[in-house]
């Protein structure tokens, strides 16, 4: 029988518990992150709930920022996942 | 639904990227941001500019624009004392324009100087109080002369500053055969009788006649059979041809102000007949119209209107210079005629032209009143009359 994570998907709708990275050219959007660790031309490290990010690019440049998202701007060369 | 203010604010910095872990460690919303040299603009709200302004000490930060009550307030904020001057002064331009701080009442009657001062006082008119407008006083003026015909002729307030000026006039008794048992009416000045109205005396002259200043025209005394039978007080009105020998002399070179229409204004204090401008006049010859804006006794605000001038030249021709100088003799006498008074003839007896001016005699025949009350006063004692 197929688990439907009932109680999970409710409370993720409800708080937005889920976080996720949607990359455009030039653009990265970051929901969700929980902490931003570094930040440079060439590198910006977030930390996730489970996880943390290393992105690397030129020119990287933070578009907009909330507590929840990051938008960031510029000439991304890699994204590096590391779960801890 | 309230929507928060969206301002762009200036940090200045050289580390743009350690601002930014900052300012995300203070958990502040990023609308927009731009680096240019030696300082970050960031787009955000009002609520986080001041989160920044409390965690960010180190640096200098600022309202690089913003909008609506934000951009007022901030505006206000920076010309505080400026703002605060215009308020207080605009507070005391009231007060100057509109509180009465002396009422005066030109009268010598202490009575009807109580009197006023109380009706007015009753109708919100006095010392301390606000002035009403021209309307209202008019209204208030004529309801103190219903309630007091007896004792006011009539009655003005005006406003000279901060000072109710009351002018008035008291009810006087007419000049009658009760106060002046014996009286002639004269001839005023030398003339020929045009019409003649008795209302009381002898007439002892005729229409046509020729009087001479002081020449009896209505007499007091009723005389029968060469003897005074009875005194009266003569009235009537004499009006008669009075003739007048007008000199005038005209340039045909006319000096005349033209305005250029350049304006300043500035402020005077007057203080004891001297008096002070608050900034330098930059306009050579001017004519000063002044606003009174606050007057107590001797010390005076005024605004003075500067209207520059410049004098220019004319030459007149020698038509217009004669058409001048008639218009100046005639004006000359009509100053002296009172209502029901006319001019009845001009004619130049006399014209001289040289290079620079033109000389004229003009005759003129008025239509005047001629007759004056001439009291005749018996002096008992000595046996002698004595006319005032």
């Amino acid at each position: 029988m197929k688990n439907l994570h009932f109680r999970d998907s409710f409370k993720n709708f409800l708080f937005d518990l889920e976080d996720f990275i949607t990359i455009y050219e030039n653009h990265l959007h970051v929901f969700n992150y929980q902490k931003l660790n570094n930040l440079s031309e060439t590198e910006i490290i977030l930390s996730f709930n489970k996880m943390k990010v290393i992105i690397s690019g030129v020119n990287l440049k933070i578009k907009q920022m909330t507590k929840q998202e990051l938008l960031i701007n510029g000439k991304i060369l890699k994204v590096e996942f590391s779960y801890v | 639904m309230y929507r928060e203010k969206i301002i762009w604010i200036k940090i200045e910095t050289n580390n743009y990227y350690k601002v930014l872990i900052k300012l995300n460690n203070i958990g502040v919303t990023l609308y927009d941001n731009e680096k240019i040299k030696d300082c970050i603009l960031i787009k955000t709200t009002y609520s986080d500019y001041k989160r920044i302004k409390r965690y960010l000490v180190s640096y200098k930060i600022s309202i690089y624009s913003s909008s609506g009550l934000e951009k007022t307030l901030g505006i206000l904020k920076k010309y505080e004392v400026f703002v605060v001057s215009i308020i207080i002064g605009i507070i005391i331009l009231f007060l100057a324009n509109n509180m009465i701080f002396k009422v005066e009442v030109k009268s010598s009657n202490k009575g009807i100087q109580e009197l006023l001062v109380r009706e007015l006082n009753q109708y919100g008119l006095g010392k301390m109080k606000l002035k009403k407008n021209h309307k209202k006083v008019e209204l208030i003026v004529n309801k103190i002369l219903d309630d007091n015909k007896d004792n006011l002729e009539w009655l003005e307030v005006k406003y000279e500053g901060l000072i109710m000026i009351v002018n008035v006039t008291e009810k006087t008794k007419t000049e009658n055969s009760e106060e002046y048992p014996r009286c002639n009416i004269v001839a005023s000045t030398d003339a020929k009788i045009t019409s003649l109205n008795i209302y009381r005396g002898v007439p002892l002259k005729e229409i046509n006649d020729y009087v001479l200043k002081g020449e009896v025209i209505l007499s007091g005394d009723i005389i029968h059979n060469e003897e005074i039978k009875n005194t009266v007080c003569a009235s009537g009105e004499i009006y008669g041809e009075v003739w007048y020998n007008v000199k005038v002399e005209i340039p045909f070179k006319e000096s005349y102000v033209k305005y250029t229409g350049k304006n300043r204004y500035n402020l005077s204090i007057e203080l004891d007949d001297n008096k002070y401008q608050i900034f330098r006049s930059r306009i050579m010859k001017m004519k000063e119209e002044k606003t009174n804006l606050y007057k107590l006794n001797d010390f005076e605000i005024n605004l003075v209107k500067e209207k520059e001038y410049i004098t220019e030249t004319k030459i007149l021709s020698e038509e217009e210079a004669y058409n001048k100088g008639i218009n100046k003799a005639l004006e000359k006498v009509n100053l002296t005629l009172e209502d029901n008074e006319e001019i009845l003839l001009k004619k130049v007896l006399k014209k001289d032209v040289n290079d620079s001016k033109i000389y004229l005699e003009i005759f003129i025949v008025t239509k005047e009143n001629i007759g004056v009350l001439q009291v005749v006063r018996e002096e008992v004692e000595n046996g002698v009359e004595s006319n005032t």
